[in-house]
């Protein structure tokens, strides 16, 4: 063996080597990703994309440990920083400015974009209504948020810093994404299925759905724009399909309640007790003998007969808020799951529904907007829709005995008086109806100002209700210049006291009670 | 009786190598016999004398005499090489004639603490003279590996080589995290490559945050290295960093540790007996200094009737209640006074109905027990001139010091080498490890032992606790259907804990390889080897519904429990030629090889948190649908290296290595990556024999230059969509992923120059290895947030720089020889590395990459890699001092409070030998670097720790504190005092709180609590006898010790009450944080080793 034999067997070894080392296909395949495709049927985001909106919106974090302190249907006994508004600042509540938009957002910009494609309005026309839906949440809480921008980290353009857009334009653009989509339903065919959990897919409903949204969202801007609230109340009123006219109607999701899909108030219940009923809303309910409390309420721990409903104080301390531990009611039986930490409660919690938008809500928009002549309805309509809504929110909530209905709707405070007292009284039973939906809840007292006893706890940080949320701090760090455009854009700082964009003119509201709205003395 | 144990060796040997070997017995065999001493003429023991070309030798004794015997076949009058090696002494080498007959051949070695001319193995395996290498490389044999008992290897090496920094976590069979030369990786792996007898292994950390918990910690699984028996190592060689590995490419950034195992020798046909025995007891290193003043509750009073809060602060689980001296009434004020109401009994969790009020000083000590190992290898070796074979058996039994915990490892390890013929022969290896684990104790803030007692009562009663675990919480008004405790709002009984919650796994792990090599000339050889390495690791967690903090059990069912099945491997079959050739003064040294890597992993998890039937934790009894999760994760890399050496009048080599990667998780066109590297060295002493005086007896110095990789992992190209086991209502859900993928992914790149020199003085009797480095590591790999809105949480790119400087030096002495044998060997290394965070990406300041509490540990742009932000006091500018209001501390803005990298580190090793007496001790030392104690800063927060009885001296409002602070009230703008520090005119605190306000108070700001790490633990100790020659040769053995061994004796540190030395967990993103951490074991034992 010489130095030859040495190159050539070098050479047959690197030959050998190298040919294996070169397969690149072979190679590049290997990195095809075994665990998770590339592309799925759109319906399964769609079916993703709906539970998280429900879980983000209606149950979870910003409905149970945010709004629902706001809006003041509950109120906190047990560490009670949320309460004060402490716990509600950017750090806090960051994740609901950040999460929707990479989860359900981005699902359904998916479902959109490849059922368009398919042209399949039967999924693409669903999703936009339920993108519309998340939007106003998200809109409705910071104000100027991302929105023709947005989603599109993985497009051509790759924006990865989206511009924000004003909230009047985000609107405008609402009206017209539902009309299309309602538009977009009259001739489509049923493609999502069992898909949906909210309809079934079903297309008529969808498009009942469509133009109800329509509707809240045309009242939504009646105090700074009433021409084009009454464009857009016509247009949802007389769209094809119309809107809701019955509780089976309503846009919900039925929880499975199979121990991992929970109704979200029960699931948080099984490990904590920090919530009572908010006195600003048991007072009321209690002074017109509601037949929702012992739904809405449980008798308190204190009092052993078991007949006793209280609210409590919002915005207290944790010294001030213990108090309350027993004294006050806790939220319905109807959201516990059964045995819990710390007792035991009826079991039929796990499953009951979330409500995204319901014919009692609709009703109440109708009653409003015949008692102010818009949308084409009339004064005289108005005590019909009314009576109409709150027999529908009871009837949602299980009063179903007619006589029990007829005396609450006799009562001097509740029977419909017109006018701005009929007002008055369409924003207090429509902010009641809303109970478990405190983003909504917020929103309509923003608009309306009532109930007008509604004003923030002692130790609450700040002495106004918050007309808003801070951005998010992931915004501040990598989109800056974009989110200080915003915040410039809405007045110049970014506190709870920035008023949206359709709160800027509260004066307008027949129903405003004076500067004192929602100030603590 | 003697004749038959070679034949049966070798009968494995036979089966093991599927050939077998004819036994050819010598008839007229060459007798070699002689004395090893010093220079001065003390007998050596345990020196290798050995014919490498014949592969014959043994070992000399405790007189120094050894005999060995050359079989016929091979005495035919040629000339052959005898060479006898020490450690601690230079090698020493005569030609002697095999002619048949008793030759007597005497050595005399000069000592050398370290072996500067010894043979050490390089990357790729390759053995070479140390003088010729011309990268840092570090060789630990045997003995030092295993004077005392640690948990695993890694633990063995701590403190013994200069350049690495090993972080334990303390949990009994815990992981490791082993650094060498700094961190290179923001968010990828900055752990050395193992390499077995040639063959890569896995190295799988299945460390607390690693198997799924989050930062509120989680069990500690071990690192799949420590399955490695220690006694099993021949010799484990570091190769500190990206030059001494750059032939192994795109693993190489974080350098490599070589172990060479244990085999057969040519023992003459004799049976070799080997045993390596230890028994050892185990406690706590260091436990928390907690008050015994105060007991449970809060503002002084406390008052049990059903623990969770229908009591007065009896939900409390804090300890700022009454005095515990001894009262049996007035424990609670008379209502709006703050006097005690003495007819009032004082109840608590095991007096409901009144008891005295009295202390339990050792109650946390009462929780441990001494742990027991009983540990012990046996392995027999032997062989002839054709073939040898080593068998070992291995088995490391522990119960802890933490009731509950039992760590069993077993190890079967055979080996056999087979000279087939002049041109071939073949070796292989086969290693089966057990390693299972019963009721590892949690660490961290959820369901952890250290955690619970520093929210703890120090009143309770231990023994109670104890006793009463399995009753039910009923037995003290406690809610239906939990265990017994003394608090029902917060934490489990720990015995609950450790007993009632059982958790089991088991990693079943084969190692295996086989190579053959084939002499194609005198000077050229193939070799083709494969090597696989396969485990299943399984763990199965239980949990009762009966656990107070409810992690994972429903209440509504009888339990929960969670299941992991994770299957790995990592096959690599290489061919590679090796020529060696002299060519008049030069000697040619080339390699030319290739590698096929393949890995392949299998992980499934079956999760739910309720089952039906209580007690059966098996998904067919789950109550609802059990949650899934599945992976399986396949990369391949294929490879061509080579080197080229020579060395000139072997003084003076030059090396240059280069690597060829080819990577399956690299983009299509762009996954073929070039590593090359260069070093060369220089012996002057040798090159300029005039340097050479009484005092520099050898010098050499070396360079080099390299650039190395560290891959992607697998999957990282392109964004899929996630599905989910539970389907809703039925339907499936798939999700996009919220990472934005990055089809262009490159490795990261390391590059590296380093500078050494290599002295020996006064004959040997001081040595000094040192090195210089420098290396960047550029094209980070890792996710950097964009905007939620653009429908992504983060994007994957590469970009960012971290440098590491650093010198390190090994110094090697032996400061007393005298002629009656006593001896004393002293070995201290140093290692100092800076590393810096040079560059991120645009825009971004900061890479988050863990942190508990409110501190984060950062790898922040202008800072070392690893810094601990968090909240600071507010201060004021001018003086310095803090705010207060109300007399209580002012939070102020995050800041950086510290980094994680030490100053530097150190060990110094120290053996003293006189007749049959050796002692061995080992310092390791660590200084500098920061630490976050989160159990300091909850311990003064709850009131448990000694420390928080300052301001409650006399009562539990007396005397109080009063902060050396400036009152922030009396500042002309408290706005402006918090965000500038201005606050001209301002005033001294004078407001008195009491102990209890002011250490509640301080929970905001995390400044206090991060502390100077610096200490010294004296980490080895060994006392051992060699027992009289005689009994070893009965024993088949050369040498027969006794010793007495400890571990981890002492600590000196000022960080207080816990072990400095722990983090949680052993992942980037935990070090430097200390979180309810178990402490190392202090150990003492015995031990019995018999050397073949």
């Amino acid at each position: 063996m010489h130095m030859r034999n040495f190159f050539l067997t070098a050479g047959a070894a690197a030959a050998l080597l190298g040919a294996a080392a070169c397969n690149n296909d072979s190679l590049t395949s290997l990195n095809n990703n075994p665990n998770a495709p590339v592309a799925v049927p759109p319906p399964t985001l769609f079916t993703t994309a709906a539970r998280l909106s429900a879980q983000r919106w209606i149950g979870n974090g910003y409905d149970l440990r945010g709004t629902e302190w706001v809006a003041q249907h509950l109120a906190e006994v047990q560490y009670p920083d949320e309460d004060d508004y402490k716990r509600l600042q950017a750090s806090s509540t960051t994740g609901w400015f950040d999460a929707p938009y990479y989860q359900e957002l981005e699902d359904l910009n998916k479902v959109i974009g490849f059922a368009q494609v398919a042209k399949d309005p039967g999924s693409y026309a669903p999703a936009l209504v339920l993108r519309t839906w998340d939007y106003d949440f998200l809109t409705d809480t910071f104000g100027d948020v991302p929105y023709s921008d947005a989603q599109k980290g993985d497009s051509s353009d790759a924006a990865l810093a989206p511009k924000y857009d004003a909230q009047k334009d985000i609107y405008a653009d609402f009206f017209k994404t539902l009309t299309d989509a309602s538009t977009a339903l009259t001739s489509a065919s049923n493609s999502l299925h069992a898909a949906d959990p909210i309809y079934g897919g079903s297309t008529a409903k969808w498009q009942k759905f469509a133009n109800s949204l329509h509707a809240r969202l045309a009242m939504r801007v009646v105090n700074v724009d009433p021409a084009q609230a009454d464009a857009e109340l016509r247009a949802a009123f007389t769209a094809p399909g119309g809107v809701f006219t019955s509780n089976a109607d309503n846009a919900t999701l039925p929880w499975p309640g199979d121990g991992v899909y929970n109704n979200p108030w029960s699931g948080n219940f099984q490990g904590r007790d920090d919530h009572r009923m908010s006195q600003t809303l048991m007072n009321i309910m209690l002074a017109s003998s509601d037949p929702r409390v012992p739904i809405y309420a449980q008798p308190t721990v204190a009092d052993s007969t078991g007949k006793t409903y209280a609210g409590m104080p919002n915005g207290l301390t944790q010294a001030t808020a213990s108090v309350y531990f027993n004294t006050a009611s806790r939220p319905g039986n109807i959201f516990y799951p059964g045995k819990t930490a710390y007792g035991t409660f009826s079991s039929a919690g796990l499953a009951q529904p979330s409500y995204f938008l319901t014919y009692a809500e609709v009703a109440f928009i109708q009653a409003e907007a015949a008692e102010r002549g818009l949308g084409g309805l009339t004064p005289a309509q108005a005590p019909g829709f009314y009576n109409a809504a709150i027999t529908a929110s009871l009837n949602q909530w299980g009063v179903t005995s007619a006589t029990t209905i007829a005396d609450f709707l006799a009562q001097p405070d509740i029977a419909y008086k017109g006018g701005t007292p009929g007002l008055i009284q369409i924003a207090t039973q429509k902010w009641i109806a809303l109970y478990s939906d405190g983003g909504q809840a917020w929103a309509e007292w923003r608009r309306t100002c009532q109930p007008a006893t509604l004003i923030p706890g002692p130790d609450a940080i700040i002495n106004t209700v918050p007309r808003r949320f801070e951005y998010s701090n992931t915004e501040y760090s990598v989109n800056e210049a974009n989110v200080k455009a915003a915040v410039q854009a809405m007045g110049g700082a970014d506190v709870f006291t920035t008023r949206m964009w359709w709160d800027t003119n509260p004066t307008a509201a027949p129903t405003y009670p004076g500067p004192s709205c929602g100030t603590r003395p | 009786m003697r004749p038959t144990h070679p034949q049966r060796l070798l009968g494995v040997a036979g089966v093991l190598l599927a050939v077998a070997p004819a036994i050819v017995l010598a008839q007229q065999p060459t007798t070699i016999a002689g004395r090893v001493t010093t220079e001065a003429g003390t007998p050596i023991q345990g020196a290798s004398v050995s014919i490498a070309a014949i592969g014959a030798g043994t070992y000399s004794q405790a007189d120094g005499r050894y005999s060995f015997v050359v079989p016929a076949t091979r005495s035919n009058g040629q000339q052959a090489t005898v060479a006898a090696r020490r450690i601690g002494f230079q090698p020493r080498a005569v030609t002697i004639t095999l002619s048949g007959g008793t030759i007597t051949q005497d050595f005399s070695l000069t000592a050398a603490p370290t072996q500067l001319n010894e043979v050490v193995v390089t990357a790729l395996g390759q053995s070479r003279q140390k003088s010729q290498v011309g990268t840092a490389v570090q060789q630990i044999n045997a003995d030092e590996l295993t004077n005392t008992k640690g948990q695993s290897v890694v633990q063995q090496l701590e403190g013994k080589v200069s350049g690495v920094q090993i972080t334990a976590s303390g949990t009994p069979g815990g992981s490791n995290m082993i650094t060498i030369r700094g961190s290179n990786s923001i968010s990828g792996d900055n752990t050395p490559l193992y390499v077995v007898d040639g063959i890569p292994i896995l190295k799988a950390n299945e460390s607390a945050a690693g198997k799924g918990a989050s930062s509120n910690g989680g069990f500690d699984f071990g690192s799949a290295i420590n399955d490695l028996n220690p006694d099993d190592i021949e010799t484990l060689t570091v190769l500190k960093g990206p030059n001494a590995a750059a032939l192994y490419g795109s693993r190489a950034a974080n350098g490599a540790i070589l172990i060479t195992t244990k085999r057969g020798r040519n023992s003459g046909g004799r049976v070799r007996t080997e045993l390596n025995t230890f028994y050892t007891f185990a406690n706590p290193a260091i436990l928390p200094t907690y008050q015994n003043q105060y007991g449970q509750g809060a503002g002084g009073q406390f008052a049990y009737v059903n623990g969770a809060g229908d009591g007065v602060n009896d939900g409390a689980d804090q300890s700022w209640g009454p005095k515990l001296d001894g009262r049996t009434t007035g424990c609670v004020f008379i209502p709006k006074t703050t006097t005690y109401d003495t007819s009032k009994p004082c109840t608590q969790f095991t007096a409901i109905t009144g008891g005295p009020w009295v202390a339990h000083p050792n109650n946390v000590a009462d929780f441990f027990q001494t742990g027991h190992t009983a540990s012990a290898t046996l392995a027999v070796s032997g062989g002839t001139d054709k073939a040898n074979a080593r068998l070992s058996v291995g088995s490391d039994n522990s119960s802890s010091f933490i009731p509950g915990t039992y760590l069993t490892k077993s190890n079967a390890s055979l080996a056999g080498d087979l000279q087939v013929n002049d041109r071939m022969s073949a070796t292989a290896t086969v290693n089966y490890i057990r390693n299972a684990g019963r009721n590892r104790p949690g660490q961290g803030y959820s369901n952890s032992i250290l955690e619970s007692f520093v929210w703890f009562g120090r009143q309770v009663d231990m023994s109670a606790l104890k006793d009463g675990w399995q009753k039910s919480a009923t037995s003290n008004n406690g809610p239906d259907g939990r265990e017994f405790n003394w608090n029902y709002n917060f934490h489990n009984n720990p015995f609950f804990l450790m007993y009632g919650n059982p958790e089991n796994d088991t990693r079943d792990r084969l190692i295996g390889t086989v190579a053959s090599t084939y002499k194609i000339t005198d000077w050229l050889n193939l070799t083709g080897r494969v090597g696989s390495d396969l485990y299943r690791y399984g763990i199965t967690q239980d949990f009762s519904s009966a656990d107070i903090t409810g992690s994972g059990a429903n209440q509504n069912y009888a339990g929960a429990f969670g299941l992991v099945n994770d299957y790995n491997n990592e096959t690599n079959s290489e061919a590679l030629l090796t020529a060696n050739k002299q060519v008049s003064r030069f000697m040619l040294n080339g390699t030319f090889g290739g590698n096929i890597r393949q890995q392949h992993r299998d992980i499934a998890t079956v999760s739910t948190n309720a089952i039906l039937a209580p007690g059966i934790y098996n998904v067919a009894n789950s109550a609802i649908a059990p949650s899934n999760f599945q992976q399986t994760y396949r990369q391949q890399v294929n490879s061509v290296y080579g080197s080229a050496s020579y060395t000139f009048d072997g003084w003076w080599t030059v090396e240059g290595t280069a690597r060829n990667d080819w990577s399956s998780t690299l983009p299509k066109g762009q996954n073929s990556y070039f590593y090359p590297s260069v070093n060369t060295s220089v012996v002057l002493t040798d090159a300029v024999p005039a340097l050479r005086n009484r005092v520099l007896s050898y010098l050499k110095l070396r360079a080099s230059v390299a650039r190395v990789g560290n891959d992607a992992s697998p999957y990282q190209l392109i964004t899929t969509y996630e599905g989910n086991s539970n389907k809703f209502k039925g339907q499936p859900q798939y999700t996009l992923g919220d990472v934005l993928a990055n089809a262009d992914l490159k490795p990261e790149i390391t590059q590296s120059g380093e500078f050494g020199a290599e002295m020996s003085f006064f004959n040997g009797r001081a040595n000094v290895d040192a090195s210089y480095y420098d290396k960047a590591t550029r094209n980070q790999i890792f996710n950097v947030t964009v905007s939620p809105a653009s429908g992504f949480r983060q994007k994957s790119i590469n970009s960012g720089e971290i440098t590491n400087k650093g010198f390190e030096a090994l110094l090697s002495v032996i400061p007393v020889q005298l002629s009656n044998g006593l001896q004393w060997t002293s070995t201290f290394n140093y290692s100092r590395n800076q590393s810096m965070v040079a560059k991120l990406a645009p825009g971004v300041q900061t890479i988050v990459l863990g942190g508990v509490w409110y501190v984060n540990l950062e790898a922040r742009q202008g800072y070392p890699y690893g810094v601990l932000y968090g909240n600071a006091y507010a201060r004021d500018k001018a003086t310095g001092l803090i705010y207060t209001d109300g007399g209580l501390t002012v939070a102020g803005s995050r800041k950086v409070l510290g980094n994680i990298q030490p100053r530097w580190l150190g060990g110094w090793s120290n053996q003293v030998q006189y007749k049959n007496f050796t002692v061995n001790a080992l310092l390791d030392m660590h200084v500098g670097g920061s630490l976050w104690s989160v159990t300091n800063w909850f311990g003064d927060y709850a009131g448990v720790l000694k420390s928080s009885l300052q301001g409650r001296q006399e009562e539990w409002n007396k005397p109080g504190v009063v902060i050396n602070g400036i009152d922030i009230n009396t500042c002309p703008s408290y706005d402006d005092a918090i965000a500038s520090g201005a606050c001209p005119g301002g005033q001294k605190n004078t407001t008195n709180i009491t102990a209890e306000e002011y250490y509640q108070n301080i929970f905001p700001v995390n400044e206090g609590y991060i502390y100077n790490d610096t200490y010294v633990k004296l980490r080895e100790l060994r006392i051992g006898y060699d027992l009289p020659q005689r009994w070893a040769e009965r024993a088949h053995a050369s040498a027969l010790n006794i010793a007495i061994t400890g571990r981890n004796l002492h600590t000196w540190t000022n960080v207080p009450n816990v072990d400095p030395e722990i983090a949680y967990s052993t992942d980037n993103g935990t070090q430097g944080q200390e979180y309810g951490s178990i402490p190392n074991a202090r150990t003492w034992g015995i031990s019995v080793r018999v050397t073949p």
